[in-house]
């Protein structure tokens, strides 16, 4: 299963700048960058990866952690992770990082790998006409239907939304609803919102190790900032829109600015003095990566393109990129003085850009749905990746290896040098040209007088075709039909199916029958008579039917089919079916 | 007095003039005043074989059961340029779908018809049993039933006061030590007998009521006839002390019709090694084809050439093979070496004149098809043929009477179809839609299935403004021709322009399965691409 790793090495097309330290394809790590960071949980000095596992979407959530190429500890989450990040909490000796680990509404904080805290989002306001009918109903005053209606009416009248309960309620069936009611009515109602997306941002120091706050945004459109130790709100803010992707920098007692991408395909600049957007990006399509790099933001979208803005929100590039972004990280590597962006792409390839500057290319076995570049272990450029088939790799940035930016090569594009391959004119060409240009008038009356001709012909037999409805289109203004016919089988039993579509823009055709005519000594059909359905414009209606041949002297004829109006003798359409030989034989 | 001639001489001299009937009347004659008249029993096996000899080299076509349970395949997909089943347009010299028209399994039409070269392999075995088997193309289940009980039934009408050899009560060991007789026996059996006892099994199965396990022992029995000739094949081979190549090229039959063509490659390979026969090449390429290996296909050709340097039979063979790759100019270059050492070869002038045609140069292609009618090949598909040279050539004045003349020469209705349809083209060229209307719905009506006349029915539609028409036109020609991109292509068009950007989507990507290198399609694919992800 595990390919070697020589193969892997040949793969990635990147000037040997990486160096293959681990792939495991069968790790079974379903993630995204989201819930991937690295931490010294132990405070070592050596880094682990702590991963939040997704594992089938509806089951086997995991909080894994890996130190070096094996899996160090595993505990089970109890809901989807959202998102995961490390941070200090307090200044204790050793300085060992908590996990926060977002899902649902709740932040689950664990601190030397056990549980230590969990703190729920406050709940939202409800709203009181919803409260007042649940309240009919605990008392017995209504009944399941009629709880619906009001609650239907209260969802489309009222500005605050129902809670979960009511709607999941309104979505029942009929038959399932006094169960749920009977269920669920003692509790009180809850409107609870989940978080969608989690980062940290610095207290007051800008040291490594310093204490940080989590911030983090809702479902609810709302950032919360929290309180590292005491896990009170801090500072709340709104958004118009539902945040996804969220980056924070800066200090939250000095000055900090959080970049939040929205479900409204917009971006949103936040500062400390204000809790509204300071700015605003607009973009084209909807952002599905976010990387700051600097004091510029880089955004991967879903129309395979990747733009740089400055932090006000100036768009500084774009560029498009060969397949769909899967995900995107920062590369950042202090001691060189080293930053660029990591974008994962849909055509298994991991792209290192610098600005607008491809550059490198890393070649993946599957596609990389995470990424995370950092210190693991205790090497300093380390780069993760997990992929869509649930495997982990590992990859160690060269102390020698060198970026150097390319430009794109100047020049003509190539299309311009590749010759067409046209034909030569023959000299025959030439000499019919000749002709032409010497008998030019009586060609042309020759030619006019045998399209003349052509069209009295072609006339001709189109009456007849009309006038016998041999066609098997009907384009007579109240009954506009098409039929084709398919026979499927060997024989001797076939399949007569025949697609009838009324093809007018907005009539219905009612009233229609099918029969055929075929020669009796040798098919014999189930049932030669039948009647269409009323026809609704533009959909095809197969009428099936089985026919035996049987015959087995090895010859086939051809069955007529009819379509007739009810009353009228002649056929609106006819198609002649030429039967297949049959290759069976009928029994008896 | 009379003279009468010797009757056995007679008979032989009918035999000559190829009139077995009256041949195989003398031979009875004299076989009923002196029973054991080796002569004449031989005379009377070989009238019989000849009534119903069909040629083995000819290429047959390949049933449904063996395209589709096909065992001798190694890989399932094959590298591109050695395999037969792999259509690669993409591959050096291949025309492309736009200018050449496709067959179903995406390989270009030829010039010439000849079995396998109309539908090619199906992906699918719905495909498999629906769309190939008009009466045009009926494909038949496996070839040694289909092929075969037809051909029996004309035999058995020949021959209707019963079987003229007991095959039962044969004494083969005893037949197979008489080098003379043993020989045409064994054609019999091999090209008659078979035949009449599958039609007579055929009719005692009908008339009496049988479950499905005797279906199984029929087939067993059609091997088993099989087996016969090949029984007495394998025992004159042991007579000859396994030195006579004629009987190993027999075994070898036998063994291709069972459908053991490895053992037929082994006969054929030691007959050649006895005696170098041009025919032996040319079974043993067909178990090559089928087994699906173009390449050694090729080289046994090539190495056959060099023994019969020119011979039209195998340069005709590795022109096939290239036409059946896809590989149209290398093909035509064989064709020409045919025509070299050929120049009446009708295949060949033919293939040549629709790959000029197909390669803009219809006034070449002109010059062939004319080569054609001054040979006295006089048909419909002719006429309509020079009809489009003429027209796209520029030599206006024939094409019509072209056309009309081709029209009068129809023979099926198939055959109309088609030659409206052409015409409907060429009024499409002078700007006619009228004509060009009324031509593809005569199309339609003598040929339900012509999707092409459908997709341009369509187009026309939608000049008119009906777009439901239209819509369900292409929607037809899509369903008929799944391997023609251009339906796709225009539904796909015609939905982004009212709207429906999904269904433009899906019909898109099916035309770009048809035909991944068609542009348009890239760029509309692209436009909806981006449609979908602007907000």
């Amino acid at each position: 299963m595990i390919s070697s790793p020589a193969e892997v090495k040949n793969g990635s097309g990147d000037g040997g700048r990486w160096l293959d330290a681990h792939y495991d394809p069968v790790a079974g790590l379903y993630t995204f960058s989201s819930c991937v960071d690295l931490a010294d949980l132990s405070g070592d000095g050596e880094s682990r990866l702590v991963v939040g596992d997704l594992g089938t979407g509806s089951s086997g959530m995991k909080l894994k952690v890996y130190r070096g190429t094996a899996l160090m500890s595993e505990s089970t989450l109890l809901d989807l992770p959202a998102g995961l990040v490390a941070f200090f909490m307090d200044l204790h000796e050793p300085r060992i990082p908590a996990v926060a680990v977002a899902s649902g509404p709740c932040i689950y904080v664990y601190k030397n790998l056990r549980p230590y805290f969990k703190f729920t989002l406050p709940g939202l306001e409800i709203n009181t006409l919803e409260q007042d009918v649940w309240q009919q109903v605990r008392e017995g005053q209504i009944d399941p239907m009629c709880l619906k209606e009001m609650l239907e009416s209260i969802r489309k009248k009222d500005a605050v939304p129902l809670s979960i309960r009511s709607l999941r309620f309104l979505s029942l069936e009929a038959d399932s609803m006094d169960d749920f009611v009977q269920l669920h009515k003692q509790q009180p109602i809850r409107r609870q919102t989940v978080i969608t997306c989690i980062g940290t941002l610095k207290k007051s120091t800008t040291d490594e190790d310093g204490v940080s706050c989590l911030v983090i945004g809702t479902e609810n459109s709302d950032i919360f900032v929290l309180d590292p130790e005491a896990f009170t709100i801090l500072s709340k803010m709104c958004l118009p829109a539902a945040p996804t992707l969220m980056d924070v920098t800066g200090q939250f007692d000095v000055e900090f600015r959080i970049t939040v991408a929205c479900r409204n395909g917009n971006i949103y600049i936040l500062r400390r003095e204000s809790n509204k957007p300071k700015y605003c990006i607009e973009l084209s399509s909807h952002p599905v990566g976010l990387v700051r790099i600097g004091k510029n933001v880089v955004v991967g979208c879903t129309d395979e393109s990747l733009q740089g803005f400055t932090q006000k929100g100036k768009k500084l590039w774009k560029i498009n990129l060969p397949a769909p972004v899967t995900t995107m990280a920062a590369m950042d590597l202090p001691t060189r003085g080293f930053q660029g962006v990591l974008v994962g792409l849909a055509n298994c390839e991991v792209h290192l850009y610098r600005d607008k500057n491809l550059l490198s290319t890393i070649k993946t076995p599957d596609t990389v749905t995470s990424i995370c570049f950092g210190r693991y272990g205790r090497e300093d450029g380390t780069l993760i990746m997990t992929t869509k088939g649930g495997g982990l790799m590992v990859k160690i940035l060269k102390r020698m290896a060198v970026f150097d930016d390319r430009e794109s090569a100047p020049g003509p594009p190539l299309a311009q040098s590749v010759r067409l391959n046209v034909p030569k004119k023959t000299k025959l060409y030439v000499d019919q040209t000749l002709r032409e240009r010497e008998n030019s008038l009586a060609m042309h009356r020759a030619f006019q007088m045998d399209l003349s001709r052509m069209r009295l012909a072609a006339a001709r037999a189109y009456v007849k075709a009309l006038e016998s409805s041999l066609t098997p289109v009907s384009s007579s203004l109240s009954e506009p039909l098409k039929m084709n016919a398919v026979v499927q089988g060997l024989g001797p039993s076939f399949k007569l199916t025949l697609n009838v579509q009324n093809t007018a823009a907005c009539r219905p055709v009612m009233n229609l029958t099918i029969s055929f005519l075929y020669d009796e000594n040798l098919y014999r059909m189930r049932n030669p008579f039948m009647r269409i359905p009323l026809l609704v414009p533009g959909l095809i209606y197969p009428v099936e039917t089985f026919v035996e041949c049987t015959s087995d002297k090895g010859i086939s004829d051809i069955i007529k089919v009819f379509v007739l109006h009810e009353g009228k003798s002649s056929p609106l359409l006819t198609a002649h079916i030429n039967m297949p030989i049959s290759e069976g034989v009928a029994f008896s | 007095m009379e003279v009468t001639m010797d009757p056995l001489f007679l008979a032989w001299s009918y035999f000559r003039r190829r009139k077995f009937q009256q041949c195989s009347e003398i031979c009875t004659k004299i076989l009923q005043d002196s029973p054991y008249d080796q002569a004449a029993w031989s005379l009377k096996t070989s009238a019989f074989t000849e009534m119903v000899y069909v040629d083995e080299v000819d290429v047959d076509q390949e049933g449904i059961a063996e395209m589709m349970l096909d065992e001798s395949s190694i890989a399932q997909v094959a590298r591109p340029g050695t395999s037969l089943r792999l259509p690669s347009t993409s591959q050096g010299g291949g025309p492309s779908p736009a200018v050449r028209p496709m067959t179903q399994s995406g390989r270009p039409i030829t010039g010439f018809v000849r079995p396998s070269t109309q539908s090619g392999r199906p992906g699918t075995m719905e495909q498999a049993i629906k769309t190939p088997r008009t009466t045009s193309t009926a494909r038949p289940v496996t070839g040694s039933t289909g092929r075969f009980i037809r051909l029996g039934t004309a035999s058995m009408l020949t021959n209707p006061e019963g079987p003229f050899i007991n095959l039962s009560r044969l004494n083969l060991a005893k037949y197979s030590q008489k080098p003379s007789l043993s020989r045409t026996l064994f054609e019999y059996i091999f090209h008659h007998e078979n035949d009449i006892k599958n039609v007579s099994l055929v009719f005692i199965f009908a008339a009496k009521k049988i479950d499905l396990h005797f279906i199984m022992w029929l087939f067993d029995l059609v091997q088993l006839f099989s087996l016969q000739a090949l029984d007495l094949a394998a025992q004159a081979t042991e007579h000859a002390q396994f030195k006579d190549w004629w009987w190993k090229v027999q075994l070898g039959k036998c063994y291709y019709r069972l459908g053991l063509y490895r053992e037929a490659e082994k006969q054929f390979r030691s007959a050649l090694n006895h005696q170098e026969m041009v025919d032996t090449y040319l079974y043993l390429a067909k178990v090559y084809q089928r087994l699906d290996q173009p390449i050694t296909s090729l080289n046994l050709f090539k190495q056959g050439l060099d023994h019969f340097p020119g011979e039209v039979t195998l340069l005709t063979g590795i022109a096939r093979i290239h036409e059946e790759m896809n590989n149209i100019s290398s093909a035509t270059e064989y064709y020409k070496e045919v025509l070299k050492q050929d120049n009446t070869h009708v295949e060949a002038i033919a293939c040549i004149g629709s790959n000029h045609f197909y390669t803009d140069q219809p006034e070449i292609a002109l010059r062939f098809y004319r080569r054609l009618l001054q040979m006295g090949v006089y048909n419909c598909q002719l006429y309509n043929n020079l009809g489009l040279c003429c027209f796209y050539a520029q030599q206006y004045d024939m094409t019509l009477s072209s056309f009309e003349r081709s029209l009068s020469l129809v023979s099926s209705d198939e055959e109309q179809a088609d030659v409206w349809y052409n015409i409907g083209h060429v009024a499409m060229g002078i700007g006619e839609l009228t004509l060009a209307y009324q031509c593809f719905k005569l199309t339609l009506t003598f040929n339900n299935d012509h999707a092409e006349a459908y997709n341009n029915l369509a187009v026309l539609e939608l000049r008119k403004g009906h777009i439901e028409q239209s819509k369900a036109f292409l929607q037809t020609a899509a369903s008929l021709a799944p391997h023609m991109y251009e339906p796709h292509f225009n539904l796909s068009i015609l939905c982004e322009k009212i709207g429906d950007l999904q269904s433009s989507y899906t019909a898109a990507q099916r035309s770009e399965d048809a035909f991944p290198e068609h542009v348009d399609t890239q760029q509309l694919l692209k436009q909806l691409r981006q449609h979908f992800a602007v907000l």
